[in-house]
């Protein structure tokens, strides 16, 4: 189907509907919005530590398959200029290309919870598609309103057996158009260990797209920002795209 | 690669858009051996530039300017337990230098990209040690350290996403003397595996002293594989090696059957190594590889100078047979990461222990410190030595 019908699509059933639809089917349709087919991003990464020094990384990244493929090659800084990370599977077979050695390797399961170059997103947080949806099970809490926007506060357990990123998520989403804005992570201890603002929310090409998005480690204080500077969901990938011989090019 | 393939590229890169980065180094090393301790180091620049004239064609060269500095000369025997308190003296020089390490070209094909030039090749998926790698020799002390550039074709040809099979050549006079290696790779579940054949011809590095050599053929076949086993990384490469004398005649002639360095080349030797990973919740990572090397001596009364010169100049893995390599590492704060790594040979009970801090002191710029002390006789690999002390300044651009 059109993405672009599709979208239209989902916000007109959600318009038309007059009663309040399931968490379920909130998980679905943000999710929908939130894995385009593919797409073409450059991007920058500013961590800012505990302490208020800053480093700021930038990168270009690819993604298919609704978010279950994706590449990103970073530019710069010099040091780490062309590390690339390869993600299949919704992150679930990372590889890793680090050009000082020409070397790739394969990153084991323990590793999607590493920090992605020091940042305090982790590469399971950078893996997109059908997370929400296979691997926690929803509910409504209930209804807020911030900055004048109407959003549904979902709960999202994880289920066990599905080996989900977080133990439980609360995520707000805005009524208008099931765009999540805010996301709350949880650790075992019930903790609200780190949590990420989706912001400056565009519609690009249909979809609409948070050009912002902070991460913040309630832990350790340290937050990482990370701007789109350029985006397209126009972009198809060539036959064997995601691969490692692409990765390392 | 011949100088003709540098004049051929290096029009090509400047006229084709190049992108220059590169970095500079230097080092300071402290070492002390015995009643001696020595200082040296280097200050090392590197300039890489890449062009792409067109979306399929890649060029890329790197020039290395190195001065070294402090301890130049090193006579090899002083490295060599049981050697050491002799007069006996074969020195190495360690030359300045400027040179293009890596110029190569890269044509991506739709069903294949074909690499010709002077290239880095880093086979295997051991992170201190590759027996199938033919190569490229490691620092244990450092074992990512970039490697120099092979002379070489390389071409790589993908049969799926994760399948592909990948074969080198590095040319010489002809083809019985040229290095082959060919790898096919594929995926099985959650495991990335290959099998790998290689066949080259090396002279012995007992050239090194007497200044000639025997001529050896080695043949390898190999494989890797890696993935997890209950959220560990997981990864065995090994190798089967066989060595046959090419020329049997000894440069110290027939008599020389007793001396230590006419020894029986012909052999059947199998390398491996067996490692895993892991990062725990707090963030500390550990990487634990054991080493089997089959060439290697059991037992240091067995050891003769060929042993010490095959390990010396990297044409074996290592010098004795069962090693193990534990390295440890945690980003203790802000920019700061602190990591240890210990180093112990079971065969003649001796080993390293080197803590080290690195401290991305500004964006692009590392600042790294470490020591390493050793244990084990006087007469053993590692406790020949007794300390050092390493500094290292990178700045990336």
């Amino acid at each position: 189907m059109n993405t672009k019908l599709f979208i239209i699509l989902i916000l007109t059933v959600s318009t038309a509907s007059a009663q309040t639809p399931t968490a379920e089917q909130i998980v679905d349709r943000v999710t929908a919005i939130m894995s385009p087919e593919n797409s073409y991003s450059k991007g920058s990464q500013t961590i800012i530590t505990s302490s208020g020094k800053e480093r700021v990384f930038e990168f270009e990244s690819w993604a298919g398959g609704k978010g279950e493929s994706s590449l990103t090659r970073y530019t710069k800084p010099a040091a780490i200029r062309g590390q690339a990370f390869l993600m299949l599977n919704n992150a679930d077979d990372i590889w890793s290309y680090f050009p000082r050695t020409k070397r790739v390797r394969k990153l084991a399961s323990h590793a999607k919870k590493q920090k992605m170059q020091g940042s305090d997103f982790t590469y399971e947080d950078m893996g997109g598609g059908d997370v929400f949806q296979k691997k926690f099970t929803s509910s409504i809490l209930g209804e807020e309103t911030k900055d004048g926007e109407l959003l549904w506060k979902i709960q999202l357990l994880g289920i066990a057996d599905q080996e989900p990123p977080y133990p439980k998520i609360i995520m707000w989403v805005r009524q208008s158009d099931y765009y999540p804005i805010i996301l709350e992570y949880y650790d075992e201890k019930d903790f609200n260990s780190k949590t990420l603002l989706l912001s400056d929310i565009q519609i690009i090409e249909s979809y609409p797209t948070a050009m912002t998005m902070v991460m913040t480690d309630n832990k350790e204080r340290s937050s990482t920002t990370m701007r789109t500077l350029e985006i397209t969901y126009a972009w198809e990938p060539p036959k064997g795209f995601f691969s490692e011989r692409n990765l390392k090019k | 690669m011949k100088k003709w393939g540098i004049f051929l590229l290096l029009p090509v890169l400047i006229l084709g858009q190049p992108e220059f980065f590169g970095y500079f180094e230097s080092e300071a090393d402290v070492m002390q051996l015995g009643s001696e301790r020595y200082s040296f180091g280097y200050n090392k620049f590197r300039l890489d530039v890449e062009a792409r004239p067109s979306d399929n064609v890649l060029i890329g060269a790197d020039v290395i300017i190195q001065k070294y500095w402090g301890q130049t000369t090193w006579n090899i025997y002083d490295f060599l337990p049981g050697y050491s308190d002799f007069d006996l003296i074969q020195n190495i020089e360690l030359q300045d230098t400027i040179l293009v390490d890596n110029i190569y070209m890269r044509l991506s094909f739709p069903w294949a990209d074909l690499t010709l030039g002077r290239q880095q090749i880093s086979p295997g998926v051991g992170y201190a040690w590759n027996p199938t790698d033919i190569f490229n020799t490691k620092s244990l002390l450092d074992p990512s350290y970039e490697q120099t550039g092979v002379s070489s074709i390389r071409i790589y040809l993908p049969l799926g996403n994760r399948s592909a099979l990948n074969g080198v050549v590095q040319p010489e006079s002809t083809w019985g003397k040229s290095t082959k290696q060919l790898w096919l790779k594929t995926g099985l579940s959650r495991f990335d595996v290959d099998i790998t054949l290689a066949e080259l011809q090396q002279a012995t590095p007992t050239s090194m002293v007497y200044g000639d050599a025997f001529d050896v053929k080695r043949t390898l076949a190999g494989g890797t594989i890696v993935g997890e086993l209950l959220e560990w990384g997981l990864w065995i490469e090994a190798a089967q090696n066989t060595l046959d004398t090419l020329v049997s005649i000894s440069p110290l002639g027939p008599a020389a059957s007793h001396d230590p360095l006419s020894i029986q080349i012909d052999k059947t030797y199998l390398e491996y190594v067996i490692g895993i990973d892991h990062t725990f919740d707090n963030s500390i990572y550990i990487v634990g590889e054991y080493l089997h090397n089959g060439f290697g001596s059991k037992d240091k009364s067995q050891l003769g100078l060929h042993d010490y010169l095959y390990s010396l100049t990297g044409e074996s893995t290592s010098l004795m047979q069962d090693y193990a390599f534990l390295y440890a590492m945690h980003p203790t704060f802000d920019f700061v990461t602190l990591s240890t790594l210990v180093i112990a040979n079971f065969n003649d009970n001796s080993g390293t222990f080197a803590p080290q801090l690195d401290w991305n002191a500004f964006e692009d710029t590392n600042i790294s410190l470490q020591g390493s002390l050793f244990w084990g006789d006087d007469d053993t690999e590692f406790g020949l030595q007794d300390w050092g002390l390493r500094l290292r300044v990178r700045s990336d651009f």
